[in-house]
């Protein structure tokens, strides 16, 4: 095979890849996605995740835990699991809902860009709603956040929101093997708010459940927010160990998928709703 | 080469219930199933509910392990090379489910054409193709969720064929729809068979199997109780009449005094909305009328036509004989389902 068509072929390979990728993430995030619809988006994705954080200030000023800062940029970056996290479990959940799993599955085509393809879209949902919840509680709390820390905090809010659609999808790969897998995400929910550092600093936490928080996507995004909100620069520790956490559940999930699958054609749990 | 081969193919399905006290329930669905299909055949498989029928065609196309036993598609094997099988085969899914109601028969069609690799340059003209194919031309833009039965059984069609499958699994692609769409599906599967493509087709439908399939394999109790051309499998009961009864409100009861009747080979009941078709086999020649009219005693009958066996009579046959087979046989029930206590 010459040169040539050798860089043809890989070309061919690439492109295919790359629309298995972004167009097919597209496609399906408007099959399976229960949010996409105006109303649903901006009740579920957008207000909720704005109260919550209005909630949080307003306590925290009650108690004098911690000051508006502190839970304003918490929960900008926490705000991206409600997408992030259900999103990956709906990806894969809501094949079973609608029967399509046997015909997905029937596919030929490699699974890492499959179902990463399916993320996509939850990660720059994630990321539209942490600048959406944060630009708006700044402007309703008055406060102020350096113009130079915005590059880094694009950055911190898109490791963030990567991060979180990984672990949303590993959470999702187990509804390949269980039914119910809408209660783990629920549980996963409650967790990253707890353990994150999001609302609760994190040194009143005990240390187990402080080393917890450390193996969980958004807890190192959010104290780099926070630094970077108070002038304090980017911390490019802080942002390699989140993209560090999401590289791992990238990985957690390429496994959980592989194994699940393999495991649904020999436990054929596949048809079961 | 072979396009479709089974050997000894056995598959059983294990359930645990029970918390406190789990219990195992081991189910033989498919019990040692071997067939060959030529490339370019239509080959049908025929068999009552839970015969064994779809869970042979998921050993097949690669969505369910086989417990024991080998299964080759066009060389591949399906356990072992599922990837070089699934780009090969297509496989259509009877029923409402399968398809996103969300979107679009168009959109749903774009995405699976990116999952089965269909060349992003071909994509747009193999849809428009195929949706003239399946009469959805017009009614691509329109949302799943609001299309009839017949017409989502048609968008199956044209998303099993994106990719210009070898082989064409067709599970009761027929099932719930209606008669005109049904006789177009029908053409559809024999052009595809005269194109070339090899079909593997189950359905309830006898006149559909008879019509269409080369060779039928009829499948009970998870085993292939008769393989053979349509002729061939009529030909079982070629010496026998049929007495075809309308009948309102026959129950067990009466079909159980006619099986006792001698001279009387089979019995099978189908509902027909308000009333019933009672097939009776009897021996060529035993002049049964009156007595089975007496067996039906007290009940309303209409029309009574004495005809020549066709398929479906022979399929009867077939499924009565192999389960009283199965009664008569030690243990033979026991083997199809066992139940243990998990410790």
């Amino acid at each position: 095979m010459s040169f040539l068509s050798l860089s043809r072929a890989l070309t061919r390979r690439v492109v295919r890849t790359l629309r298995l990728v972004v167009v097919g993430g597209a496609i399906s995030y408007r099959a399976l996605f229960n949010w996409t619809t105006p109303p649903m988006f901006i009740g579920t994705l957008l207000v909720s995740p704005l109260l919550q954080l209005l909630f949080f200030v307003f306590l925290g000023r009650q108690l004098r835990v911690a000051d508006d800062r502190f839970y304003l940029l918490g929960n900008a970056v926490v705000s991206a699991s409600t997408a992030c996290v259900y999103g990956g479990t709906m990806a894969v959940a809501n094949e079973r809902r609608y029967g399509t799993l046997g015909a997905v599955l029937l596919s030929p085509r490699h699974r890492a860009p499959l179902w990463f393809g399916r993320a996509l879209p939850y990660v720059l949902n994630g990321l539209l709603i942490s600048v959406f919840t944060l630009t708006v509680a700044t402007l309703l709390l008055g406060l102020r956040i350096p113009v130079g820390a915005l590059p880094g905090l694009a950055a911190v809010l898109l490791a963030a929101s990567a991060g979180c659609s990984v672990f949303g999808l590993a959470l999702g790969a187990l509804g390949l093997r269980f039914r119910d897998v809408f209660l783990v995400s629920n549980v996963a929910a409650s967790v990253l708010l707890l353990l994150t550092g999001a609302n609760v600093p994190r040194e009143t936490l005990p240390e187990w459940m402080r080393a917890v928080g450390d193996v969980l996507p958004l807890t190192h995004a959010a104290e780099a927010a926070r630094e970077l909100s108070a002038g304090g620069g980017l911390d490019r520790g802080r942002l390699g160990a989140e993209l560090a956490t999401g590289a791992g559940y990238a990985v957690l999930a390429v496994v959980l998928l592989a194994v699940f699958e393999r495991g649904s054609r020999r436990r054929a749990t596949l048809d079961l709703m | 080469m072979l396009a479709i081969e089974a050997k000894n193919l056995r598959r059983t399905y294990s359930s645990r219930t029970g918390f406190l006290r789990p219990r195992r329930t081991v189910t033989e669905a498919v019990r040692g199933v071997s067939f060959e299909v030529a490339r370019g055949e239509l080959f049908g498989l025929l068999g009552p509910n839970g015969a064994g029928k779809s869970t042979t065609i998921k050993m097949l196309n690669t969505l369910l392990l086989p417990t024991s036993g080998t299964a080759r598609v066009l060389g591949h094997d399906v356990a072992s090379d599922p990837v070089a099988v699934r780009r090969r085969i297509g496989y259509v899914f009877g029923g409402d489910r399968g398809l996103y109601d969300r979107l679009s028969a168009l959109d749903n069609l774009r995405y699976f054409a990116e999952l089965y690799g269909v060349e992003p340059r071909d994509q747009r003209r193999r849809i428009a193709e195929l949706l003239d194919l399946v009469g959805l031309t017009g009614r691509e833009k329109e949302r799943v969720e609001g299309y009839s039965r017949g017409m989502r059984q048609r968008l199956h069609i044209a998303r099993g064929l994106l990719h210009k499958p070898d082989v064409l699994f067709l599970d009761e692609p027929s099932i719930g729809v209606d008669p005109v769409a049904a006789r177009d599906l029908r053409r559809t599967v024999a052009d595809l068979r005269t194109g070339g493509t090899t079909v593997l087709l189950t359905t309830h439908y006898m006149a559909e199997a008879d019509e269409l399939c080369d060779r039928i394999a009829v499948i009970a109790g998870g085993t292939i109780q008769a393989l053979g051309t349509p002729d061939r499998l009529k030909s079982r009961v070629q010496e026998r009449d049929i007495l075809e009864i309308e009948a309102y409100g026959a129950a067990d009861e009466h079909l159980d005094r006619i099986r006792e009747l001698p001279g009387v080979r089979g019995v099978a009941a189908e509902e027909r909305g308000s009333r019933q078709a009672v097939m009776v086999q009897t021996e060529r020649g035993a002049d049964l009328h009156s007595r089975v009219l007496a067996a039906l005693d007290g009940i309303r009958i209409g029309r009574v036509v004495t005809r020549e066996p066709t398929l479906e009579d022979a399929y009867i046959a077939i499924v009565e004989e192999s389960e009283s087979g199965a009664d008569r046989g030690p243990g033979a029930a026991a083997a199809d389902r066992s139940e243990e206590v998990v410790a």
